[in-house]
Order: structure tokens, then sequence, then C-alpha cells
């Protein structure tokens, strides 16, 4: 599992965790980010059961367990939260942000002991010690109750499945050419997200925040002028289609 | 009979299975025991010595009933218990590669006091786990040394049965078969369910 620092400042620091080598073949490859302030830590996404130990040892070495005293699950998928039962023996202490939709169905991952706060539709607000952050409705994109993490400090814009590629563990870390990148996120966004009015909707609330990264879930992080060029390209994705792959 | 399990998973479902059907065929008992009844009655004098069998074919049947659903109660704890051992056991398995692959992180000790609660409640579970299957076991031995009564009581019923002349003599001979059939079914799943207990004890 590859780490990688995204932010630094003196109140926090953004680090990615990824393009993890030790993963089997048959599980897609997935994008963890935490957030480190003075004294606690939220973890984003942490990923599925098959990722724990992995993860977990990334972690360790950047930061002492007991200090991710938040969680973030964007929402109820397998690859996002399906470690959920082992977090909860490592951090029993935590609190797990998540949609109120999927509440009791992500408590099937199992969670005797961590605490669930339930995100409002219309989204929320966190602060963690000096660090203010953004619960952003992002929802049938894909999943119907679904959030993004927003941190004006940083510029960051952790979106979920928003902005994902399906690709291999060696891909590089960011997108390098927006065009070519194109045709390993179409599919995935024409697939899996389901309504042209949330995610124009998405859209519009998006291009008013100050954004220099955009971090999704799977593939490469949006950096720089490529942020646009993804809003500009998703707002004209006609999306909730299927197609054949030899129509892409 | 389908071939013995090895997940332990399973072999919970399974015995609770079996023990369903237990129940289900100690019900069938239960209403021969009526049937029993009414044609020792009709018999009159002649199978006075037929009634009070009837009493302990019902006896019987109760037992097996009340005896089948304590152990499938016992055999859901089990299957819940398997549950959260399973889940310890991952952890466990899962904090082992953690200290491996971080083992020179200078935060690898904060790990400690979570390694060791989830090590004291493996032990906690291994224990309860080993206590309910010795429930198990001892539940399924009782229920098996009440049936070893049916073949006596089945034996008897022939014998009243031969003295209650021709008319009902073949409903009575009926009635002393079915107790032995049932008895036997029974046993069946209860040998069943008592290797699959011996399976469980090696996990």
């Amino acid at each position: 599992m590859k780490t990688h620092k995204l932010f630094e400042s003196k109140s926090h620091t953004w680090l990615m965790f990824g393009r993890d080598d030790d993963k089997p073949n048959e599980i897609i490859d997935t994008n963890q980010y935490i957030v480190i302030t003075h004294k606690n830590a939220l973890l984003m996404d942490p990923g599925g059961i098959e990722l724990f130990s992995s993860m977990l040892a990334a972690v360790i070495k950047q930061l002492p367990a007991d200090k991710i005293t938040h969680l973030f699950a964007s929402h109820q998928d397998p690859d996002i939260i399906s470690s959920l039962g082992l977090w909860d023996q490592a951090l029993p202490s935590a609190t797990l942000h998540s949609p109120w939709i999927w509440e009791s169905f992500i408590k099937h991952f199992g969670m005797n002991n961590i605490s669930y706060s339930a995100i409002p539709d219309e989204g929320s607000a966190l602060k963690i010690d000096q660090v203010n952050l953004e619960f952003i409705p992002a929802h049938y994109l894909h999943s119907s109750g679904n959030f993004n993490v927003y941190d004006a400090e940083a510029k960051i814009l952790m979106s979920g499945d928003i902005g994902a590629a399906l690709e291999s563990v060696e891909a590089p870390l960011f997108v390098e050419n927006f065009d070519e990148h194109i045709s390993k996120m179409k599919m995935f966004h024409q697939r899996w997200m389901p309504s042209n009015e949330a995610k124009n909707d998405w859209v519009s609330r998006v291009r008013k925040l100050d954004i220099d990264m955009m971090c999704p879930q799977h593939g490469r992080i949006f950096k720089g002028d490529d942020v646009k060029r993804f809003l500009d390209w998703f707002e004209a994705l006609e999306v909730g289609v299927i197609r054949k792959p030899s129509a892409e | 009979m389908s071939e013995l399990s090895t997940n332990y998973f399973v072999c919970v479902a399974e015995i609770a299975a079996k023990l369903d059907q237990a129940t289900r065929i100690a019900q069938q008992l239960s209403l021969t025991a009526s049937n029993a009844r009414a044609v020792a009655l009709r018999a009159g004098e002649r199978a006075a010595g037929f009634r009070p069998l009837t009493d302990f074919i019902d006896r019987l049947a109760e037992i097996t009933i009340k005896s089948s659903r304590s152990i499938n109660l016992l055999a859901a704890t089990l299957s819940q218990t398997s549950a959260d051992k399973v889940r310890a056991d991952s952890a466990i398995e899962h904090f082992n590669i953690v200290f491996i692959k971080a083992k020179d992180s200078p935060f690898i000790d904060s790990l400690d006091e979570v390694y060791q609660r989830c090590q004291t409640k493996q032990r906690q579970l291994d224990k309860s786990y080993k206590r309910q299957i010795d429930r198990l076991s001892d539940e399924l031995i009782m229920l098996s040394n009440e049936l070893r009564n049916a073949v006596i009581l089945a034996t008897l019923s022939r014998v009243e049965a031969s003295q209650a002349g021709i008319e009902y003599q073949e409903a009575l001979i009926n009635v002393a078969n079915n107790v032995e059939g049932a008895a036997s079914k029974i046993k069946e799943h209860i040998n069943y369910s008592q290797q699959m207990v011996s399976t469980l004890e090696e996990y």
C-alpha cells in the first residue's frame, strides 16, 4: 500500500493511501484518504475487508491508531466500508460519519463499539481540532445516499465515486492527460451514475467551491485545471445509460 | 443421510434442522398416542392394559418435543457464538499481519491494547463455545436415553395388543409399530447430530 502526502499546513495534513500491490487481483483498487489534525484524524472510505491489514499497517506508520477518532463512509458499498467490523475492534471509541439512510444497512458489517453519526440529506459540517470540513451532498452519484468531503483550507474535495476510473495498481496517482483519461472513466460514470438531474445539481454546487484537488475513491486525482475539465466533461455527459462495450 | 459437513456454521445449522425434523416426528407420535387411546377405549376391558401405555407414548412425545426445542435454542446460541468467534479470530489474524507489515512503525505499540482486548475476547468466546458444545452434547445424550424406552414401550404395546381381541389387535399393533418407527427415525437424527457435535468439538 502506497502513501502519498497531498497537503500539509500548520493545522493539518491530507494523506492518500492506495495502489496496494498485495491486494487480491479480483477486487477493485481503491484510494483511501486521511486528514490528520493535531490530536485527531478522520479516515475516509477506509475500504473493504480484504484491504484492512494493508490499510491499518499503512496508517500505523503515520500515526498512532487511537488518534483516528473519526471515520467517514461516503456510502454503503463493500469497497467503501466492509472493513467496518475490523475497524470496530481497532478503534472502539471512534465515530463513523455516514449518510443517515444507510445507518441500519452499514451496521450489517459489524459495529458494536463505534458510534454512528448520521449525516442529514442536506449535508453537515465537522470540526476536528481547528480544521473545518464539510460533508457535501452527492446523492445518486452513485449511491442514493452519498456525500463528498470538502476542505476549504486545503482546497481538496474527496469526491468518492465521482471522477473514479477503473485502473490497475500501476496507474499514476494524478491525471496527466485529461483527454486520454476520459476513456478510463466514461463507462463507469454512465453505468454507475443513475441521474442526470442529480449530476447537474452536483456540478453546479461544486463549481462554486474553490478546489485545487479532486480526489476520487478509484483511479487518479484531478489537479488544477483538470478539476474544471472534469466538471465540464461530467456536465455534458449523459449518465444512467447502458452501452455495449463496442459502442464505447 | 447426507455426508457430514466439515464447516462448523453448517454443522450447527444442520443440528438445528435435524432436531426440527425430530420435533415433527414427535408431534406425529403425540397423534399416535391420541389414536391409541381412542382404540383402547373402544376395545374396553380387553385393552385395559394398553391404556396406561398411551400415557407413556404421550410422555415420550412430550419429552422429545421439549428437548428438541431446547437443543434448537442451544444450536441458535452456538451459531451466534460461532459467528462472534470467527470475527474475533479474523481480527486477531488481521492484527498479526499488521504487526508484521508495520513492525518498524514508531506507532506500532498503539495497537497493543486493542490486540490484548481482542485476545481476551477470543479466549472468552472459546470458553463459551466449548461450554455450549458440552451442553448440546449432554442434551442429546439425555434425549437419546429417553428414546431407549420407546423400544420397551413398543414391545409392551405388542403384548397388550395381542390380548385386545382380533377386532382391535391390528390397530393396536399398528400403534406399536408407529412408536417404534418414530423412535427409530428420531434416534437416527440424534445420532447424526451427535456426530456433528463431535465435529464441532474438534474446532
